[in-house]
């Protein structure tokens, strides 16, 4: 029932197209060479350019747009008896050496895929962005129109991505911001993605002009994480939460190494009673691996944080960065210990971005890193296929070669059984659609029930059928109890449903992809009013994309270097 | 033929309307699969009538609040023909009581046999249905169901049960290109009406436009009609046989 003193919440937009990827073109009217914007509109393709002379153009490229997909992906089959790299498509990424914006040839190299760049002023360099060519072709299959803000905070003047603030060509709401509420921290992480100068800790009110900018732009946010720095460093770290905590936030994630956590159990208690969720960085479980990746033997302090979150049963997610070499043999042992306990809800593993202040400089081959399929075979082999590399599907909220994920249904003996067992994905893309929760929307209900009843029908047929049918039966009835839930209730509730592994592969000068870019959800907003996404903040802003001290991009504007919005 | 090369089951098959459904509907070119409760004698004579009608059909002694037994023969089922096309539930019974007099029993046995019935029967033949995208699902119901007449409680209480579970599930598989409808008998010249005091039939045909009872191969032919493509677009529907009344 709508509340009748206030306006019912307006429904974000879709955007007027699908944004598929990004293509080499000239403008129609100069012939200056752009690259495009390859959009899917009204069952056709379209090149939108936006060339500097001319300003906004496009270009019809196919009134079919399913035959055009279909050959699209037909490009990323290699031919039979082919030696040498074959040639899928271009994009923009940039120059390892000198972080300019070069084309760079999508090529499929022995079932794995690469840039080749060629900078004017560096020469030629070479990374691999994945370790499965069949995954990253068939991806694109999944693209499908992003929804918009309210509000885009700029406007477009020099295109991608120079505007970024966002600016109205891009093609994403924020479906997960990010605020660094402190530059302070109590580690000195080897793999740091960003570039603590223990200068800045947000101010509450501050912080609170952002969460307002993120309503007024959003409408609603289903999640709003507090980063860092380590964001428990900050003096005013509860206020802050406080602050955060209000009817248009869904959940409010509090990432963290955990140390305090595990230590201060008042502070703890605080986090719970405040109904804030918690985000573990937890990348390991030995010395050597924690000496490697975060810079001291943490796991006692890891063991006590995990301790803190049992006991009080403070719904968490497990963020794993993964390293080659490093900590991927303990790759599955994290999926055991996430699958173990009711109050872990995801696990996000993150293959390793070489990107900031740790990370840019952290030991590594780009030819050969961990990537999204290389995490998810892990996965599947250490854990005796409990958890299969069929069982991982690109999101499509973002662009699909940013995130994989997996749901996992809790079954009435506490095991889990991921969802693409008895789920096609394929069918029922609704349910990947956009968001890496299930909204309750018409089209989600919708395909839910077709689920139920494909379960239902095929159930001697689906491995633990019965089981899965007893476990959404319970789904229901809990969600739907003969006593009503308060909203925040039912929101736990439905999270003890299910539990979901992402994989989410940030970029760095190795692997950058502008059109990866272009679709970013994962942004973080600044002091003053700009919400920037992820990867382009870290390459052209932070100042460390190659380790300390690495020059700006002229455009770059450094976290708390701008007056604070008014 | 109205349901020619379709496979389907109705529930209490053996005898009266049951029989008259299985007859009909072998006749029309289905293949009829029945259950029964009780008399084999009967189903053998349901059995003996669909081969006089031209069909092909089986037995099976499984009650319809058997679940277990309705899963196993709808499996069984399912393995020689492929798929399930048409369900009638048509398993009851009547029983002449007043309330004052009624046990709890006699209310629980009317409710069981066809509400509860006619739920397991349905979810049971579902799963096959759901699978195929296809189903006709006819519910017998009852004039006593819909008009306010002199009835047994329990009696028309099941009967518009039963109209209401039409509806609801017609509502929720229809996207699964699978009808559910209710046809609704008035007094017929056998089964359940057998038993009814003279007086009950009197009063019926004072009221009924016909001036008679229905026979039940015309309750039978609105069945086999309502279970065939030809109705394919009367959905959630309760179609009344009864002459006017």
């Amino acid at each position: 029932m709508d509340c009748t003193s206030c306006d019912a919440t307006p429904t974000r937009p879709d955007r007027p197209h699908t944004f598929f990827a990004h293509a080499q073109d000239t403008c129609p009217a100069c012939g200056v060479a752009i690259e495009a914007r390859v959009v899917l509109r009204d069952g056709a393709v379209v090149h939108l350019l936006r060339c500097l002379a001319c300003g906004p153009q496009e270009r019809t490229i196919s009134d079919d747009a399913d035959a055009w997909v279909r050959s699209f992906l037909d490009r990323g089959v290699v031919p039979d008896g082919l030696v040498g790299d074959h040639l899928f498509k271009h994009t923009t990424s940039t120059c390892p050496g000198c972080l300019a914006l070069v084309t760079a040839q999508v090529v499929i190299r022995k079932d794995r895929v690469f840039f080749l760049k060629d900078c004017a002023r560096c020469g030629p360099s070479e990374a691999l962005v994945s370790e499965d060519a069949s995954y990253y072709v068939k991806a694109y299959s999944f693209a499908r129109a992003g929804t918009q803000p309210f509000l885009f905070r700029n406007g477009v003047e020099h295109g991608c991505p120079t505007d970024c603030g966002t600016c109205d060509d891009h093609e994403q709401h924020t479906c997960l911001p990010i605020v660094e509420v402190t530059d302070h921290c109590n580690l000195e992480c080897p793999i740091c993605i960003v570039d603590n100068q223990y200068s800045n800790h947000m101010e509450p009110a501050t912080f609170a002009k952002i969460v307002d900018g993120l309503v007024e732009a959003e409408g609603t946010c289903e999640s709003l994480a507090l980063s860092g720095g380590e964001p428990t460093s900050h003096p005013q770290i509860l206020e802050l939460l406080r602050i955060a905590c209000r009817p248009e936030i869904g959940r409010v994630v509090l990432i963290t190494n955990g140390i305090r956590l595990g230590k201060d159990r008042a502070f703890a208690q605080a986090i719970r009673d405040l109904g804030v969720y918690v985000g573990l960085q937890l990348d390991g479980f030995t010395a050597d691996v924690h000496e490697k990746i975060r810079g001291k033997d943490l796991v006692k302090e890891k063991a006590a944080a995990l301790a803190a979150i049992a006991e009080l049963d403070l719904p968490t997610q497990l963020i794993f960065v993964a390293t080659r070499g490093v900590n991927d043999h303990q790759i599955g042992q994290v999926v055991e210990l996430f699958l173990s306990g009711p109050q872990f809800l995801s696990l996000n593993f993150q293959p390793a971005a070489y990107t900031g202040h740790g990370g840019g400089t952290f030991g590594h081959d780009p030819a050969d890193r961990l990537t999204i399929p290389g995490v998810i075979k892990r996965i599947d082999e250490q854990t005796g296929g409990k958890v299969k590399y069929t069982d991982f599907f690109p999101l499509p909220c973002s662009h699909p070669q940013c995130v994989s994920l997996t749901y996992l249904l809790r079954l009435g003996d506490g095991t889990s059984v991921p969802f693409a067992r008895f789920v096609d994905f394929e069918k029922h893309a609704t349910l990947l659609r956009s968001s890496a929760t299930l909204p309750a929307t018409p089209e989600v209900e919708d395909a839910l029930t077709d689920v139920i009843h494909d379960v239902f029908a095929r159930q001697d047929e689906i491995e633990r059928g019965p089981e899965i049918l007893a476990a959404l039966r319970r789904s229901l009835d809990e969600m739907f109890p003969r006593k009503p839930l308060a909203p925040r209730e039912t929101f736990r509730v439905s999270e003890r449903q299910s539990k979901s592994i992402f994989l989410h592969h940030y970029m760095d000068r190795h692997d950058f992809d502008l059109e990866r870019l272009r679709k970013c959800c994962h942004h973080y907003p600044q002091i003053d009013g700009r919400i920037m996404p992820a990867c382009g903040f870290n390459m052209f802003h932070r100042g460390a994309a190659k380790g300390p001290n690495t020059p700006r991009a002229r455009f770059g504007r450094a976290p708390f270097s701008l007056p604070v919005i008014g | 033929m109205l349901v020619g090369g379709r496979v389907a089951l109705v529930t209490g098959g053996s005898r009266g309307l049951g029989r008259a459904i299985c007859t009909t509907l072998a006749r029309e070119g289905a293949f009829v699969a029945f259950n029964y409760a009780r008399s084999d004698a009967d189903a053998d004579a349901t059995l003996a009538a669909i081969a006089d009608a031209g069909g092909r059909g089986s037995a099976h002694k499984v009650s319809v609040l058997d679940k277990a037994g309705l899963g196993a023969l709808v499996k069984a089922l399912d393995a020689v023909h492929g798929k399930i096309d048409i369900l009638v539930n048509n398993a009851g019974f009547g029983q002449v009581v007043p309330l004052a007099l009624m046990e709890e029993s006699d209310w629980d046995d009317m409710l069981d046999t066809h509400v509860k019935g006619a739920f397991l029967a349905t979810q049971a033949v579902l799963r096959v249905m759901v699978r195929e995208r296809y189903g006709r699902v006819v519910n017998v119901g009852s004039l006593a169901g819909i008009k306010m007449m002199q009835a047994p409680v329990h009696y028309a209480t099941a009967k518009a049960a039963l109209k209401g579970f039409t509806e609801a599930l017609a509502k929720e598989i229809g996207r699964y290109g699978i009808t559910v409808n209710c046809v609704a008998p008035g007094i017929l010249d056998e089964g359940v009406s057998d038993h009814l005091p003279p007086a009950r039939k009197e009063e019926y045909l004072r009221h009924c436009a016909l001036r008679r009872v229905g026979k039940l191969e015309e309750a039978a032919d609105m069945i086999a009609f309502i279970a065939s493509d030809r109705a394919s677009y009367t959905n959630g529907a309760t179609l009344v046989v009864d002459g006017a009344v």
